[in-house]
């Protein structure tokens, strides 16, 4: 059904089409009546010309003989009228103000071509061109030329066209566009259907277009797209907000427990002491945390793409491994470093640092004790290709797609140090160097694999 | 040491006051950009802890007005904006150090302490001496009590660092901006890692430590033996 905004809609749009079509279609046709009017005038003056030419070169005998005047009739009102009506012509001749000849009539006189507007027919107004030709000083005649019969039928044509047209083709255009409005309305109905249906299963419940027309198709494709984009930042909110609240509330519940303690052992200084320590190290944690969200969103912003500039990679990549490597060592884990010198790089010295001792963090933390690690830096046509990996235990395939999410953790329980932010951090950092970052397939352990487009 | 400090957070200004006076320091606080020109510009203060944000003014404009009046007292500045771009913003502008809003005070004071005792001592000096340390620049040489020790580069560039502020807290954040250039705090034991290298080859083999830990805030380079 159409709705009162539809009608509306197009009433609007087939009266304003409608006043379009009318003005130019009563150009046409009065522009058409001018021409041909002007025509018969020109005609009409030459033909006057032509009588008064007759009367002065061969008398008034050769000027009835023009007008097919066999004797010197003279016409009532009523008779000229009719004689106009069915001849088309009519002439009044007079000398010294008497009438001598034709019609003694009323109708309208002019001194040089004139058209009139009479009403000498019930049905319509008939034009009329009349002219008075002066012969010399004594005689003159009122000549009268009736609108040629073609001429007048197309008056009269036009006057009944736009006295049924109007009415007639607004009505047609009305059912018109309504049935256009009406035809194109049906998929949007359609799409304003499901998409209800959507909001009560956003997750499951997709648009569907029946008609083949490929915009409609194009549409409920960019919609359906659209949706799943929205699920995807949703689903992402949500597991956030789970990730924040798991994270947080495990070092919250034991600072609430150190206050609790801290009652208890108001008197025992060393004790209380002991309390303090804990609680600070665990908001420690919880700060740690948000400065990584914070830190986070200000990578994906892109604020640090006006600061690129172009630097060694090896240099620093050869400077981060040589400072873990003690740190490696000291975990028992054998640590290989692997460098081309001279790798450059296009982007941010601080972020690219970040990088590598997020994953360089990951491989100690998550990698077996004994572990065997390494970072590996060789350069390809126009890229930088790293490498940080380990040779065990590795992420389980099914988990493999989740690494880069935020507040993902292999230890589901949550027991090692950490946030979950580590990878996320590494992803955008990526991101914004428009630098490729996967992890490995069927390695035995975690192989970061990272390339860095050149400069 | 005579601190003026510019911050109108009021609960912030009660506990970094309190803080310092606790160690026996002389705190003058303001909470507006005008009054702190004047101040500054008149007083004498070894180190103005300066609030990022103040009512009328960013403190980077202030900072650039009062430097650019030849103001040369050592300037730290403090922020909740945690991103490396403001920093380096905050440094341009003139501001000695920076340091990021929630920080514990035993951080604030190292910075400040550090800030203050900078000044008369000369970075470019070719030899520092601390106790029985000497470090030659030139050479990249260090010793103890005469010995020559082999240090790797990082922990050279730790050394160094703690023999420019000795007695002073170094805590873990600072070495992590002066030795590796971090402005992120990997959550790691690098920095433990190395300093223990560090009292691996120059302390363990003489009579006392002269790296002392702090608990919970970071390391000291000391002189002296401690009493205990």
């Amino acid at each position: 059904m159409m709705n009162k905004h539809q009608i509306l809609q197009t009433l609007k749009l087939s009266t304003l089409s409608w006043c379009v079509l009318l003005i130019v279609l009563f150009t046409f046709i009065e522009t058409s009546l001018w021409l041909d009017k002007n025509e018969q005038k020109n005609e009409f003056t030459e033909y006057a010309e032509e009588i008064e030419h007759i009367y002065e070169e061969q008398g008034p005998r050769a000027l009835l003989k023009e007008l097919e005047l066999t004797h010197r009739p003279k016409w009532t009102d009523d008779e000229a009228k009719i004689h106009l009506l069915e001849e088309e012509w009519l002439v009044s001749g007079f000398r010294d103000g008497k009438l001598m000849l034709g019609a003694d009539t009323d109708l309208p006189t002019a001194d040089t071509p004139t058209w009139f507007t009479l009403n000498l027919e019930d049905d319509a107004p008939t034009q009329v061109l009349t002219t008075t030709l002066y012969f010399n000083e004594h005689a003159y005649a009122h000549f009268w030329q009736k609108q040629e019969e073609t001429q007048r039928l197309k008056g009269i044509f036009a006057y009944e066209l736009f006295a049924w047209f109007i009415p007639l083709s607004w009505l047609t255009l009305c059912i018109l566009f309504a049935f256009i409005t009406r035809r194109d309305s049906k998929p949007i109905q359609a799409i304003i259907g499901q998409l209800d249906a959507v909001a009560q299963a956003p997750d499951s419940a997709r648009i569907k277009v029946d008609t083949t027309d490929p915009q409609w198709q194009a549409l409920g494709q960019s919609i359906n797209t659209m949706l799943d984009e929205i699920v995807h930042l949703h689903n992402n909110m949500k597991t956030m907000s789970v990730g924040i609240a798991h994270d947080l509330k495990t070092p919250l519940s034991r600072v609430s427990n150190r206050l609790q303690s801290m009652y208890q052992d108001i008197d025992d200084a060393h004790a209380l002491h002991f309390h303090l320590e804990k609680a600070n190290q665990d908001l420690t944690h919880i700060i740690t945390t948000f400065n990584n969200l914070v830190r986070l969103n200000a990578i994906e912003s892109g604020k640090h793409i006006q600061g690129f500039s172009v630097f060694n990679l090896s240099e620093l990549v050869n400077e981060l491994a040589f400072s873990y490597q003690p740190v490696f060592e000291d975990s028992g884990r054998q640590f290989e470093i692997s460098v081309v010198p001279s790798v450059q790089c296009y982007g941010d010295r601080d972020l690219i640092s970040q990088l590598l001792c997020n994953l360089l963090e990951n491989a100690l933390e998550y990698a077996n004790n004994n572990a065997q690690v390494w970072i590996r830096l060789q350069s390809h046509t126009q890229s930088a290709l790293l490498q940080i990996g380990d040779d065990g235990p590795g992420i389980p395939d099914k988990d493999k797609h989740k690494v880069f999410d935020k507040f993902y953790r292999a230890d589901i329980s949550r027991s090692k140090p950490g946030n979950g932010l580590g990878l996320s951090i590494v992803k955008a950092i990526c991101d914004v160097h428009n630098a490729q970052i996967c992890l490995l397939d069927k390695q035995q352990g975690a192989v970061f694999n990272i390339e860095i487009p050149m400069p | 040491m005579n601190i003026l400090l510019v911050e109108d957070d009021l609960d912030t200004a009660e506990f970094i006051s309190k803080g310092l006076q606790q160690h026996g320091e002389i705190v003058q606080h303001c909470d507006n950009a005008e009054q702190t020109m004047l101040l500054a510009s008149s007083s004498e203060f070894d180190v103005i802890i300066f609030d990022r944000l103040l009512p009328n003014m960013d403190g980077l404009d202030a900072v650039r007005i009062l430097r650019a009046s030849k103001v040369t007292i050592p300037i730290i500045m403090l922020t909740a904006l945690s991103d490396t771009s403001d920093r380096v913003a905050g440094l341009d502008a003139g501001a000695d150090d920076y340091l990021v809003k929630p920080f514990a005070f035993s951080e604030l004071y190292a910075r400040v302490k550090a800030l203050a005792r900078r000044q008369p001592l000369k970075e470019s000096s070719l030899e520092i001496c601390i106790g029985e340390l000497k470090l030659e620049r030139t050479t990249r040489q260090v010793f103890r009590a005469g010995k020559e020790i082999e240090l790797m580069p990082k922990e050279y560039q730790i050394l160094e660092f703690m023999m420019q502020n000795p007695e002073q807290l170094i805590t873990k954040t600072m070495l992590l901006e002066q030795v590796w250039g971090f402005s992120f705090d990997p959550k790691t034991s690098l920095v433990q890692t190395h300093v223990s290298r560090l009292r691996n080859k120059i302390d363990k083999p003489f009579a006392f430590d002269m790296i002392k830990t702090v608990r919970g805030c970071g390391y000291l380079l000391s002189r002296q033996q401690d009493d205990e």
